[in-house]
């Protein structure tokens, strides 16, 4: 086989991407020349219309071609594909195994070369598709630019330009050569092989990034489309797009990231064997989910729009950081219907959104005075804070505020108050450092700086309906105490709830008078541990992992929701499995130095995931991939 | 023993038996599979018993009614092939005229009762255990179905639309140029055939199980169409189940 | 004497056989229809001039290609539409490989089991694989003619009025043309078969009617002739062709100057024998075929000559399309409505259409005259000249040979019932 395609390393960048001028008749030429080793594809006239296909004549490719086109998804992962062939009566069965056709992709656009990497992400996840591998592997990506129509949104989606996974990359300069660039070592292999002339040619300097503009553009930044979706799962919008849903699937088949399949077999004629085969198959089909015999699971139509909206927007972004859309526009360039993401998101968006922010510039950063109603001594180090905030907020247990004393900074203090719509709220403070020493000197009626709320908490709605396993560790409890107000609030709408609160000594427990009254209020079952210090309380002795002992929860219908520092998470977590807590009802607050509340500044990043956006409360199935987040 | 297999044909164009005589290339294996003991247009002597049964066509009156029944009484699966049996078909498009026309137009004058004798799908007669649809059928789709008979598996039908195949086909929409296609409630399966060839789909293989007829129909009232329209489109293949 | 065959094997559509003689005599003898009608010229009505070809190819799966354009062509002349050269050759192609399909099954499919004695093709799949083989190839082409330029065997889906909605592409027909010159050795082999083949002999004088050979033998046209010396445009196609009622009869028949006509293969044969291809004329010879002939039974045998002319000429074409190369036509309809006229040949004769459309450009009137109720007349005079000379037979014998004179018709029922008078009251 070709030894530019067998080069293990061939897929991978380039340490300096090369730069190199070409014109129209070298790229026809370069084509020839690839069509002697490959099965070069590219867009073409077919009748009255462009498509992407086998490529005979060089001179009938075109290198600048509408977004319209279909993906090349279906050289990758065609709709028809055999998996293998079987007979019906046993016996041996001799196949050939069928290698993939080395194959050039001339001409893919940005958006596109941004697809296959999600369908990488998808495809080689766990055990990795190997048909989809095998013509992977012998594909070489050639991009080209393009110019972005009225449905495009890749600028939003930051896909209008593309940095790698591409093996070559041609950009027309004005006078219509083309300069090249070269994104991998089997890239800069095949130029030097099949185009050698341009291929010693000396380097030119890149071009510098071209500004595309979209008519059509997402009012919200990429990295807030997975919170968003989290908040409206229940929204009337669903049903509305379902009841404008014709089903026909002609979203899915036309995205360029879209993989779901159906797995049939196909009999030969005479009935002594046949193949298996896959085909596209499409969530917005009747029968997609549907089980022999048994139930749809997804039958209304608005659940199956959501549902794509959910997987392109959320699911792999919670995995990721990378949406499962690239903003090419054919979902709604063919949607008889306009069922187009961009207007809808906005619309979710401007629905969702905070306060309006202020139009001057900075104003993002700049607080807003909240009046100090009440102090109250917890401990010996920490106290707390009733604020009146300037306007009434709405937020979930878990959510935090930035608050600021000027001259001294700003930090983040979660809200330790209900979860009910309002203007008053509730900060624990330790006095650790400068700013929050100076926080404990302020007496009601003083001011301090306020912004937010910040994050994504608890989902207090899923926790609806089962028994909830609260553990708090020192601090930890803060966050807790504002679900477990929650809960109280509505406590028919939940099953057994039980606290578990270990801290240093009894003298460290906040919120103590609280702890008496749950104790002995009955509605809840309270147990607690110290590891030192006097035991007024008669605790459990030693750390928190001591209350497992015999820890009596029915782990099916138990949610846990765990706050501590991250040391506490390595040694529980095993535990609370070993319960059988599943990994997807168990919520922990990964807290970290939320400097800013607004993804920007960096800090809270557990390796690509930013806790003030997406956190600070995590389903742990979807952080237990993150090696920062408890192993560290 | 092989499987016994016959075919029939009432009030149609004999189309769909053709389109299987055009299986040319899987004629002769087909006869490998199956004992082919009647088929009128090609064969003589009608036989007893039958393993399937393959029906063509609308039943119109009370003779083909009979007939129709005495097939099913001696057929273990009854199969309907092509729209005419499956759904009316292009016959369908009788039933929307005044009796009297009718009357006229075939026997000179008007004839009491002629409504009766409209032509209707085999389900208003006999109780129909597979289909094939189409005008007319997809051979592939009735080998298909063959086969499914013969081992032993639940024939399936695809439960999407036209539009599918009409999006793999990479055709463009009919709707861009303004010209109104059934394609987005029709059962796919012809792999958008017609919307290849340059026409628009005019419903042959019938509804998707689930058409979403609400969406459908104001996309079509956006493109300027009357009820009247959308109902004298419908009909072109399809008898409403009220007239069956 | 009593015979009644009912649903009559191997022809398209249903029919009874009903002959009763005593003493020698022929008392009845007639063809009976015993489809139910199926009402398209009211279905027609209302519709728009561009539904009309796609319903109406729904009269018959078997000639669907020719209800096409002979309603394309009435449509085309009702609304004052020019086709182009190119639209025209496309037809004509069409209608060629409809011809030969249609042809083919016939002679394989329904004529070799009476010569070769057996009841159906089916049997011979075992004893005469590659006779079954071969029909099944040569079978395939006229279809795969049919599948490349309309986009499907049966009903085709490309012809519009004015035209062709998508062209072929010019690979598709290249690839046809090389199928074509690759089938001639076993088209030879065809021709060897029926040559020793034994045809029942029959005497009787008819008028044969078919389109002008104005661009060569029959195909589309605009004139009709006949042997009685009719020379007419088609669009008084009513006046020259008639349809009658007989009272014995449940069927309406149609004549011309005569009280019996003939349309299909044999008519056309006798009207323009001059016109055939060199192949097809060689062939006409090889099976002692004579443009004077009067005997029916031969309609088969003109039948195969067409099969050969159709393929030399479908090679012609393909080179000369291909020549001038396939160009998407700019096609208009102008506004308003007329009435006109269509005709083709179709497999068995000459079939007519005719409409009238009001200024909305939606169809008011139309009507249908089906080459099988023009040969109907002429089918029950051939069995009554037929019958008394066979009454000496067996009745099995008798039986065979009046079915094998029937099926030299190829009569197609399903057409016919478009507008046939059933009584059942």
């Amino acid at each position: 086989m070709n030894r530019i395609l067998t080069d293990p390393a061939g897929r991978l960048p380039l340490e300096e991407p090369r730069w190199r001028r070409l014109s129209r008749a070298e790229i026809e030429q370069f084509v020839r020349a690839l069509q002697s080793a490959f099965e070069v594809v590219g867009v073409q006239e077919q009748g009255r219309r462009l498509t992407l296909a086998r490529l005979e004549d060089p001179a009938a490719l075109i290198l600048e071609f509408a977004p319209q086109l279909h993906s090349p998804k279906k050289f990758l992962f065609p709709n028809w594909e055999k998996l293998f062939r079987f007979r019906l009566g046993g016996g041996v069965l001799l196949e050939p195994e069928r290698a993939a056709t080395p194959r050039v992709i001339f001409g893919m656009h940005p958006c596109d070369l941004h697809a296959v990497q999600v369908l990488d992400n998808c495809l080689f996840e766990g055990e990795a598709d190997s048909a989809y591998r095998a013509k992977r592997e012998v594909t070489i990506l050639i991009g080209v630019d393009c110019v972005p129509d009225g449905h495009c949104f890749c600028t939003s989606m930051g896909t209008d330009r593309v940095a790698e996974g591409f093996d070559l990359f041609l950009h027309r300069l004005d006078g219509g050569s083309y300069l090249v660039q070269t994104g991998s070592r089997r890239g800069e292999a095949l130029l030097c092989h099949y185009a050698p002339l341009v291929g010693a040619r000396p380097g030119e300097p890149p071009l510098p990034l071209q500004v595309k503009q979209c008519p059509t553009r997402l009012d919200l930044p990429l990295e807030s489309l997975a919170p968003l979706l989290e908040k409206v799962y229940e929204h009337p919008v669903w049903e509305e797009v379902g009841a404008r849903c014709l089903g026909c699937g002609a979203c899915t088949m036309l995205c360029p990231t879209c993989y779901c399949f159906n797995v049939e077999d196909r009999l030969d004629l005479n009935l002594a064997g046949g193949e298996r085969v896959r085909t596209w198959d499409s969530c917005q089909f009747d029968q997609f989910t549907k089980v022999a015999d048994g139930p749809e699971f997804r039958g209304n139509q608005g659940d199956r729009q959501r549902h794509r909206f959910f997987r392109k927007y959320k699911y792999l972004w919670d995995k990721y950081q990378r949406t499962a859309c690239v903003g090419c526009g054919r979902c709604s360039r063919e949607c008889l219907s306009r069922i187009e993401p961009v207007p809808l998101l906005n619309r979710l968006f401007a629905e969702q959104a905070r306060p309006a922010p202020s139009l001057s510039p900075g104003a993002e950063y700049r607080p807003q005075l909240a009046e100090i109603l009440y102090v109250a001594q917890l401990t010996e180090t920490e106290k707390l804070f009733r604020l009146r905030l300037p306007q009434p907020i709405e937020f979930q247990p878990g959510e935090f505020l930035e608050i600021s004393v000027f001259g001294l900074g700003e930090a983040p203090f979660t809200i330790a108050s209900a979860p009910v719509a309002g203007a008053e709220v509730d900060v624990v403070v330790r006095a650790a450092g400068t700013l929050t020493q100076a926080m404990h000197r302020l007496k009601p009626g003083d001011t301090v700086g306020v912004r937010g709320p910040f994050g994504n908490g608890f989902p207090l709605e899923q926790f609806a309906g089962r028994d909830v396993l609260l553990v708090a560790g020192g601090m930890g409890l803060i966050t807790l105490r504002s679900l477990l107000l929650g809960i109280l609030a509505r406590r028919e709408r939940f099953g057994r709830v039980l606290l578990l609160y270990g801290a240093r000594s009894v003298g460290h427990y906040l919120f103590r008078d609280e702890l008496l009254a749950w104790h002995r209020g009955g509605e809840l079952d309270c147990r607690f541990a110290a590891g030192q210090g006097e035991n007024p309380w008669t605790v459990t002795r030693g750390d928190i992992t001591h209350l497992f002992k015999d820890l009596d929860v029915v782990a099916e219908r138990t949610s846990a929701a765990v706050s501590g520092p991250a040391r506490m998470y390595r040694s529980l977590n095993p535990l609370l499995f070993r319960l059988g807590i599943a990994e997807d009802r168990l919520f922990l607050n990964l807290e970290r130095h939320m400097k800013c509340g607004l993804g920007k500044c960096g800090k809270c990043r557990i390796n690509d995931i930013c806790v003030c956006e997406s956190g600070p409360i995590f389903p742990y199935a979807r952080v237990k991939h993150l090696k920062e987040a408890i192993e560290r | 023993m092989k499987p016994r297999v016959g075919f029939f044909d009432f009030t149609c164009c004999e189309g769909c038996q053709l389109t299987i005589l055009n299986l040319e290339e899987e004629f002769l294996e087909l006869l490998e599979l199956v004992e082919i003991v009647e088929f009128r247009e090609i064969l003589q002597a009608p036989a007893a018993a039958l393993d399937i049964a393959f029906v063509e066509g609308s039943i119109a009156g009370p003779e083909e009614a009979a007939r129709l029944r005495r097939i099913r009484e001696r057929s273990r699966t009854l199969v309907a092939l092509g729209a005419c049996a499956d759904n009316a078909g292009v016959n369908a498009l009788s039933h929307f005229r005044a009796p009297e026309e009718l009357g006229e137009s075939a026997f000179g004058r008007v004839v009491e009762g002629i409504e009766e004798r409209l032509p209707r799908p085999l389900e208003c007669f006999v109780a129909v255990d597979a289909r094939v649809p189409g005008c007319p059928i997809d051979g592939r789709e009735f080998l298909g179905l063959l086969q499914a008979l013969l081992v032993g598996r639940a024939p399936e039908l695809p439960a999407y639309a036209v539009c599918v195949e009409c999006k793999l086909g990479e055709y463009p929409c009919t709707f861009e140029q303004g010209t109104v296609c059934l394609g987005p409630v029709t059962r796919a399966g012809c792999n958008a055939l017609c919307i290849a060839g340059g026409d628009r789909c005019r419903g042959c293989r019938g509804l998707v199980d689930n058409p979403r007829s609400q969406p459908y129909r104001q996309i079509l009232e956006q493109h300027g169409l009357t009820v009247e329209d959308i109902l004298a489109e419908f009909r072109i293949f399809n008898l409403p189940p009220e007239k069956s | 004497m009593n015979i009644e065959i009912k649903h009559l094997a191997r022809m398209e559509g249903h029919a009874n056989l009903v002959v009763d003689a005593a003493n020698g005599e022929l008392k009845e003898c007639r063809l009976e229809i015993v489809e139910s009608p199926r009402f398209f010229e009211v279905m027609l009505k209302g519709r728009h001039y561009s539904d009309v070809a796609p319903i109406a190819a729904r009269i018959c799966g078997v000639c669907s290609v020719s209800h096409t354009l002979a309603s394309l062509a009435a449509t085309e002349n009702a609304l004052g539409v020019r086709v182009s050269e190119q639209t025209l050759g496309l037809r004509r192609l069409l209608s060629y490989g409809e011809n030969l399909q249609s042809h083919l099954l016939h002679l394989y499919f329904m004529a070799v089991p009476d010569y070769l004695g057996v009841p159906s093709i089916l049997p011979l799949a075992k004893t005469r694989r590659e006779l079954v083989a071969r029909a099944l190839r040569l079978k395939k082409l006229g279809n795969d003619l049919v599948q490349v330029i309309g986009g499907r065997p049966v009903h085709p889906v490309t012809p519009r009025v004015g035209g062709f909605s998508v062209l072929p592409a010019a690979a598709a027909l290249k690839e046809l043309r090389r199928h074509l010159v690759t089938a001639l050795g076993d088209l030879e082999e065809t021709v060897a078969l029926f040559a020793s083949f034994r045809v029942p002999e029959l005497e009787r004088d008819t008028e044969y009617l078919c389109l002008a050979a104005d661009a060569g033998y029959p195909s589309v046209g605009e004139r009709i002739i006949s042997s009685d010396g009719v020379n007419a445009p088609v669009h008084d196609f009513a006046q020259v062709v008639r349809e009658y009622f007989q009272p014995h009869s449940t069927a309406k028949f149609a004549r011309a100057s005569r009280d019996t006509l003939m349309v299909g293969p044999l008519a056309r044969y006798r009207n323009a024998a001059a016109q055939l291809s060199p192949m097809a004329r060689k062939v006409a010879a090889a099976l002692s075929l004579d443009p004077s002939t009067r005997n029916p039974y031969q309609g088969n045998l003109a039948r195969l000559t067409e099969v050969v002319h159709f393929f030399e000429e479908a090679i012609h074409l393909i080179d000369s399309l291909l020549l001038k190369g396939l160009r998407p036509e700019s096609i208009w309809v102008p506004p308003g409505g007329g009435a006109g006229a269509g005709a083709v040949e179709a497999p068995r004769g000459t079939l007519f259409h005719a409409y009238a459309y009001d200024e909305q450009g939606r169809i008011t009137s139309a009507n249908c005259i089906i080459p099988t109720a023009q040969n109907l007349g002429n089918i029950e005079a051939d069995l009554r000249a037929l019958v008394p000379g066979l009454l000496h037979l067996p009745q099995p014998e008798i039986t065979a040979r009046l079915e094998m004179l029937i099926r030299a018709y190829d009569p197609c029922i399903s057409c016919s019932t478009h507008l046939v008078k059933v009584e059942y009251l």
